[in-house]
């Protein structure tokens, strides 16, 4: 696979389709951790992390395990399993190798377990797109990095939102769409940049 | 009973520069742009900013349940501004509409003045231009007919719509006086400086965000411009003065608000409004980038301010 | 008999799983450009929420605590499919138009939140009138913001043209960024008609 087409997938899955503010995956912990910046770059990282293993995982299973054997309608259910057991997995190994880490990160994980980001993403890329392998890495890179980039630019935003008297009816959550709104909005302007 | 304790974070200074008088000082130096305006596109012109700035004042007015439709000044800044960049043949409710959205989407929601994220002009005509594109772009900028304030319209795509060689026919001269297609503020570069001038010398602008802006766009467009002309430096003279980049840069990327607060912060938000504007305008889908670019830096604008804070006397380097 | 019809209006009302719990989120934003989409998600995720909880709830003195969590995904998992191949075949439109949010109804924390903190725990009639409650509840704000935005941004509604050609739609609300917009003006219509109703 070429250099051109890493780069565009890079640029295309981060900025012009956007996991959250573009194909509404993942706005549980959009919405829910955006609150500080602390927790966000946490989530971020936890979230690159299992992104990128689970559509490796899940990619392995599909094209080896589920379609020669014409078992893909149980896509769903080993793909959500997998995922499961990965974030299980994650957190004891966290807890064993970096308390510390643990202590930042642990609440996050089983949060990405319910939360479509990764399942999304999973089928998108694997069953949906079919891509390659590689792709499919580049790809879970290139999401994982635009969530957090989505994530952190809420929750700065929020940050300064903290000190604000709102109008009354104006709760947090409708500034919160609403900033999702206008962020989704902005990076609107990204169309046709690159395209594969 | 009513707070006898107000609690304001420093600095605790006193000045006559209230937000009225910044106002009125802003709409001052819109006024060459505004006479312009007027002049090159006759009365659909003049229809276009009045409802703006009316429906702005009004929205504010209604928001906030206060009989005074002046107010600070801050509504009617928003809404010539949005008028500015709109073309003079749109029709009468969307310069009505983008000014509604512009005050509750862009302002008043998040607070009001100075806890808003985005540049509201920009967020009015952001949802404009993605709501009704075919009135916003391509064949809909009418050709200029200066002092023919009642002329038919005729109407034709703007400089940096055109391609090749149809590009070469747009004299510099005129995209600086502004006897060219574009919208009511972009089309003279000439009455936007006066304005800018103004607005420094009153010292209610920075000069690094409009500097660094306007270096990243020249020497982007001078570099990767394509060299619409021969000479790589009147390629780069063409961006700067094509679109929506001055007016953009000296007054929609000057706001204080949605701009950050320290002076290399304000050197990196200038730098990438010209790297975004770019970008957009050279490999993107749309013909200008300004609006998103601004609005992009906007949202990067606390993230800006979080690391640029210089360090603190006595403070020890971690 | 009125614990039945509580939990029907609770998971209308007051528990409203997108209005008032900010749950399962993701295909509220997704699949609210046309109002029958919305339905048809709704009505999907209703089925799965039901079904799974009343399984969850026949067999809850036999689930053990520690393993309890991934029966409960298989469980909800199982049901998903049955429900994505249906309507693959009985609704190949609506399937298509839904796209990956249907597989993801599985991640929908309204169905595992609901099956941990009540299916697991109450009778089956109370936890089938529940899943009812809150799936309907579900229903009712996809179609309201699908409805919303299906009007603005299409001048339809149902695939009805009811605004005639006069009517410039305004076409961010048929974009992603009008669906974070459409969703938090309605979030704050409803916060005020909750004021007014005396909820909180």
């Amino acid at each position: 696979m070429g250099f051109e087409e890493i780069m565009a997938i890079i640029f295309i899955y981060i900025f012009v389709e956007n996991l959250v503010l573009n194909q509404f995956l993942g706005i549980c912990p959009f919405v829910g951790v955006s609150r500080k910046m602390e927790t966000a770059i946490g989530m971020s990282m936890a979230v690159l992390f299992v992104m990128t293993v689970a559509i490796l995982v899940t990619w392995l299973i599909y094209n080896y395990l589920l379609e020669p054997f014409n078992l893909q309608f149980l896509e769903i259910v080993s793909f959500i399993l997998v995922i499961a057991s990965l974030v299980q997995l994650v957190e004891i190994m966290m807890r064993k190798i970096s308390p510390a880490l643990y202590q930042g990160l642990g609440i996050f994980l089983p949060l990405i377990t319910t939360n479509c980001a990764i399942m999304g993403a999973a089928l998108l890329a694997v069953t949906q797109e079919g891509f390659p392998f590689l792709t499919s890495i580049v790809f879970a890179i290139a999401s994982a990095v635009g969530f957090a980039i989505a994530l952190i630019l809420m929750a700065a935003i929020r940050e300064r939102m903290e000190l604000v008297d709102l109008p009354r009816g104006i709760s947090n959550s409708v500034v919160t769409m609403v900033t999702a709104g206008l962020l989704s909005l902005a990076f609107m302007g990204f169309e046709g940049v690159v395209t594969l | 009973m009513e707070n006898k304790l107000v609690i304001t974070p420093s600095p605790h200074i006193r000045t006559p520069e209230t937000t009225k008088a910044i106002m009125m000082d802003v709409l001052i130096a819109l006024f060459p742009v505004v006479v312009v305006a007027v002049l090159l596109f006759g009365y659909q012109a003049l229809v276009t900013m009045v409802v703006a700035v009316l429906a702005a004042m009004i929205t504010e007015a209604v928001v906030l349940r206060k009989k005074d439709l002046i107010s600070d000044g801050s509504a009617a800044v928003t809404g010539l501004l949005l008028a500015m960049t709109l073309p003079a043949t749109v029709p009468w409710w969307m310069p009505a509409i983008g000014s509604v959205v512009a005050i509750i989407l862009g302002k008043q929601m998040f607070g009001g003045l100075g806890n808003n994220a985005f540049n509201p002009a920009l967020v009015g005509r952001a949802v404009l231009v993605v709501s009704w594109a075919t009135h916003m772009a391509g064949d809909v900028w009418p050709v200029p007919k200066p002092f023919s304030p009642f002329a038919d319209v005729v109407t034709a795509a703007t400089p940096l719509e055109k391609e090749g060689a149809e590009l070469l026919e747009v004299p510099l001269m005129d995209m600086f006086l502004g006897n060219i297609g574009g919208s009511l503020g972009e089309t003279s570069a000439l009455a936007l400086l006066i304005g800018g001038f103004w607005l420094f010398f009153r010292g209610h602008i920075d000069w690094r965000v409009p500097g660094c802006f306007f270096a990243t766009v020249f020497l982007m467009g001078a570099i990767f411009g394509g060299g619409i002309y021969e000479n790589l430096v009147l390629t780069g003279v063409f961006h700067l003065l094509a679109g929506g980049v001055m007016i953009g840069a000296l007054f929609m990327a000057t706001d204080m608000v949605t701009s950050p607060v320290t002076g290399l912060g304000k050197v990196i938000f200038g730098v990438g409004c010209g790297l975004i504007t770019m970008i957009i305008r050279l490999w993107g889908n749309y013909p200008e980038g300004v609006m998103f670019a601004i609005l992009l830096m906007n949202a990067v604008t606390p993230i800006i301010d979080r690391f640029t804070v210089p360090r603190k006397f006595g403070e020890v380097k971690e | 008999m009125s614990a039945y019809i509580q939990d029907i209006r609770r998971g209308i009302l007051d528990e409203n799983p997108v209005f008032r719990l900010l749950l399962g989120l993701c295909p509220v934003l997704g699949v609210t450009g046309f109002a029958m989409n919305g339905l048809g998600m709704g009505l999907a995720a209703t089925m799965v929420l039901i079904c799974s909880n009343v399984v969850i709830s026949i067999f809850r003195n036999f689930i053990p605590k520690t393993i309890r969590v991934p029966i409960f995904i298989v469980v909800i998992a199982s049901f998903v499919t049955m429900v994505d191949m249906l309507l693959a075949a009985f609704q190949p439109e609506l399937h298509d138009q839904l796209g990956v949010f249907v597989p993801l109804i599985v991640v929908n924390c309204m169905i595992l939140g609901r099956a941990e903190a009540f299916a697991s725990k109450k009778p089956i009639a109370r936890s089938f009138t529940d899943g009812l409650g809150i799936g309907l509840g579900f229903t009712v704000a996809l179609v309201a913001l699908a409805a919303f935005r299906e009007i603005l941004g299409h001048g339809t509604v149902f695939d009805i043209d009811i605004t005639g050609a006069a009517f410039d739609p305004m076409g961010v609300m048929a974009l992603p960024p009008g669906a974070f917009l459409a969703l938090g003006i309605l979030l704050y219509g409803v916060n005020l008609l909750f004021r007014k109703l005396g909820i909180e």
